[in-house]
């Protein structure tokens, strides 16, 4: 059945569960498999793998999709599939929502800020929505899976990019460090000292002798350690004064010498990386070749036919029968009602609350539970893939303190061409409410400065053109993502997520994948299954 | 009140004072994205803080919003120590007509302290990315 999860990526789905769930479909329908995932606290939202496999037809049924952003233009694909007619109502002249990539051309204009047209060269493009797509976010790939959107690999983890902390406290601050400097160091010192201190017998109390001596060889493996006497003294996978290479000279190379541990402690530098990546985070990652808008085009080429741009909504209205949502042609002026059986609405809460509804007061009060994160990125046309040619550096991201800087992301596609666009910076919250405080060429300046103390001589004289967004002003979104504080997911999240009359609500803001494009089309997937279903049961 | 005058005073005095963080300048960067120089915000998205009943009324509440933030508002805790917020909020409540009292510092600290807002951050203690 189509909504078991996938058993090689969700392990921890017993498999009792999932056949008791079969069985209740099987016995009920999907109604009563809702109710039994309810009555087994799981949420039908928990990630899926297809769409929901819908039985029966929607022909003469009307769908009103609010918003061509992902979870509209998933809705739209979907529920016409079975029939029904969708009017898509977008106030932008394009379909992708968040789900754009800037190249030659693009317009962006952020309230309260100057125009800009990206002037990029052909062929360059940042990604300055969405730009990542975790391989367990199989939704997403679902669909580009199905309209064929070629992926290439999207590097999130380079060893041999730089992190490099100005405020780091004692002697590194300031210093340029390969990540691989940092992780061999922190690791084969924490190992050295722990596989000394189980040696010498201080951790009796916690381990038996068996035990004991399997995790000393564990951290002598882990961390490079002499099995002689446990000592860590470097390893080559903190790279070389002189690498090695042909003949006798260089040769075998010569070694590196690791960092002082008090130092590395100090700097906390090993702060950056966990045991593990977090689950969104982890390789693999992809991205589509040539811009992640790839997507939402794939979704434009099949239902934008039922799109209507550059249309605003002005009002919604939940009737008993029906809904009237009134808009307004953007080019014309000209007001018209669009009413359908039901509506989908997939604008941003902090949009949507602002827009003129008959929702209940309990409704509306959930519509303000949500926040939404400021958020900065800047796309860096620079002349010369120098991180590639001078510094080995493919993809990945260097790491830095500077106060709204973050990340320096290198790109992850077209290797060793002429010209290569980065990413400058990305910042949220505070921050991003201070650097799109800036224009365009302050931001760019600002950018600029941090790369430079990095890459000296080569940053800022390689330096083409900029495209930058501060996405909580711009229109239509007031934000990057939702962001749920304790007291909001438990209490205005499950009203909106149950919706109201014959509205739904969809979008990454009814997931708990917040800010990602797979809890847009997840969330989609959920809401109109219900939708669904209520139709066909009336 | 008597730190404003000060400043004022340092900035007519010349050069030094320049250096010195202002009530507008840090209003102009920390805030005048969203609500603008001209504190009149943009409707439809952000408030206007020029003749807001809210900004002008109970400072603690204000302090509050600011430290903790609200709705797409980011919070300031963070980033902003007890000082600058006070400087700021005591040009929003003073600039473009609005005439409520100034805010001090020792305010901002107690605020502070009794909300649970979050402490000053040092760069090095900063959160990871996680889209």
């Amino acid at each position: 059945m189509s909504t078991t999860p996938n058993d090689a990526l969700h392990p921890s789905t017993a498999p009792s569960r999932r056949d008791f769930l079969a069985k209740a479909v099987a016995i009920g329908g999907s109604g009563f498999l809702l109710a039994s995932m309810k009555a087994w606290g799981m949420d039908i939202a928990s990630t899926r793998d297809v769409p929901p496999e819908l039985q029966g037809s929607g022909k003469g049924k009307t769908i009103v999709i609010l918003g061509a952003g992902l979870a509209g233009l998933t809705a739209a694909y979907e529920m016409s599939k079975l029939g029904y007619n969708c009017k898509v109502i977008e106030a932008r002249a394009f379909a992708g929502g968040r789900c754009q990539t800037a190249r030659s051309g693009k317009v962006l204009e952020e309230l309260g800020g100057e125009k800009q047209v990206c002037a990029f060269d052909q062929g360059q493009y940042i990604n300055f929505g969405p730009w990542r797509i975790p391989f367990n976010h199989r939704s997403t790939l679902h669909y580009t899976s199905e309209f064929g959107v070629p992926l290439e690999l999207f590097n999130n983890d380079n060893d041999a990019a730089y992190i490099y902390n100005d405020n780091a406290p004692g002697p590194l601050a300031g210093r340029r460090l390969r990540q691989y400097e940092v992780k061999a160091d922190m690791r084969g010192y924490v190992d050295e000292l722990l596989a000394k201190s189980l040696k010498g017998g201080a951790m009796d109390q916690q381990v038996t002798a068996a035990d004991r001596d399997l995790l000393i060889d564990y951290l002598a493996n882990e961390g490079y350690l002499s099995k002689k006497d446990l000592r860590y003294r470097g390893t080559d996978g903190r790279g070389f004064k002189v690498n090695p290479g042909a003949g006798v000279a260089p040769g075998p190379g010569v070694p590196s010498d690791p960092l002082a541990f008090s130092d590395l402690l100090q700097s906390r530098l090993g702060h950056f990386y966990h045991s593990v990546h977090e689950f969104t985070q982890q390789a693999t990652m992809l991205q589509p070749v040539g811009g992640m808008d790839q997507i939402a085009k794939g979704f434009e080429k099949r239902v934008g036919k039922m799109i209507r741009y550059q249309t605003e909504v002005t009002s919604v209205r939940n009737l008993a029968d029906k809904v009237e949502v009134h808009v307004k042609d953007l080019r014309t002026g000209a007001a018209s009602v669009v009413s359908g059986d039901f509506c989908l609405c997939t604008i941003p809460l902090s949009v949507l609350r602002q827009i003129d509804t008959n929702f209940s007061d309990k409704f509306k009060t959930a519509l303000q539970g949500a926040a939404y994160a400021p958020v900065c990125k800047i796309g860096l046309q620079m002349k010369r893939r120098f991180w590639e040619e001078d510094h080995g550096i493919y993809g990945g991201h260097v790491y830095t303190d500077t106060k709204g800087i973050n990340l320096i992301s290198l790109p992850s596609g077209n290797w060793q061409g002429k010209k290569g666009t980065l990413l400058g910076f990305y910042n949220f919250g505070a921050e991003a409410a201070e650097i799109s405080a800036m224009s365009n060429r302050e931001r760019a300046d600002y950018a600029l400065a941090a790369g430079e103390k990095i890459f000296p001589g080569h940053y800022r004289s390689s330096f083409d053109s900029a495209f930058s967004v501060g996405w909580h002003r711009v229109k239509y979104n007031l934000g990057g993502w939702a962001e749920w504080s304790e007291e909001a997911r438990a209490q205005a999240y499950p009203v909106l997520v149950e919706g109201e009359g014959r509205t739904l609500l969809a979008g990454e803001h009814m997931s708990h994948l917040g800010g990602w494009q797979a809890g847009a089309i997840e969330s989609s997937w959920q809401q109109i299954g219900r939708i669904h279903q209520r139709l066909s049961a009336a | 009140m008597h730190r404003l005058v000060l400043i004022a005073m340092l900035a007519a005095a010349g050069q030094a004072a320049a250096q010195a963080p202002d009530g507008k300048t840090l209003f102009a960067k920390n805030c005048a994205a969203c609500h603008q120089v001209t504190g009149a915000g943009i409707p439809g998205a952000f408030p206007a803080l020029r003749g807001n009943a809210f900004v002008q009324g109970d400072a603690a509440a204000v302090i509050a919003t600011v430290l903790k933030g609200r709705g797409g508002m980011p919070a300031f805790g963070a980033t902003l120590d007890d000082e600058k917020i006070a400087l700021a909020l005591s040009y929003v409540r003073s600039a473009w007509g609005n005439q409520a009292g100034a805010v001090d510092a020792a305010t901002v600290q107690a605020v502070r302290s009794g909300s649970g807002a979050a402490a000053v951050t040092k760069p090095q203690d900063k959160g990871t990315i996680i889209h």
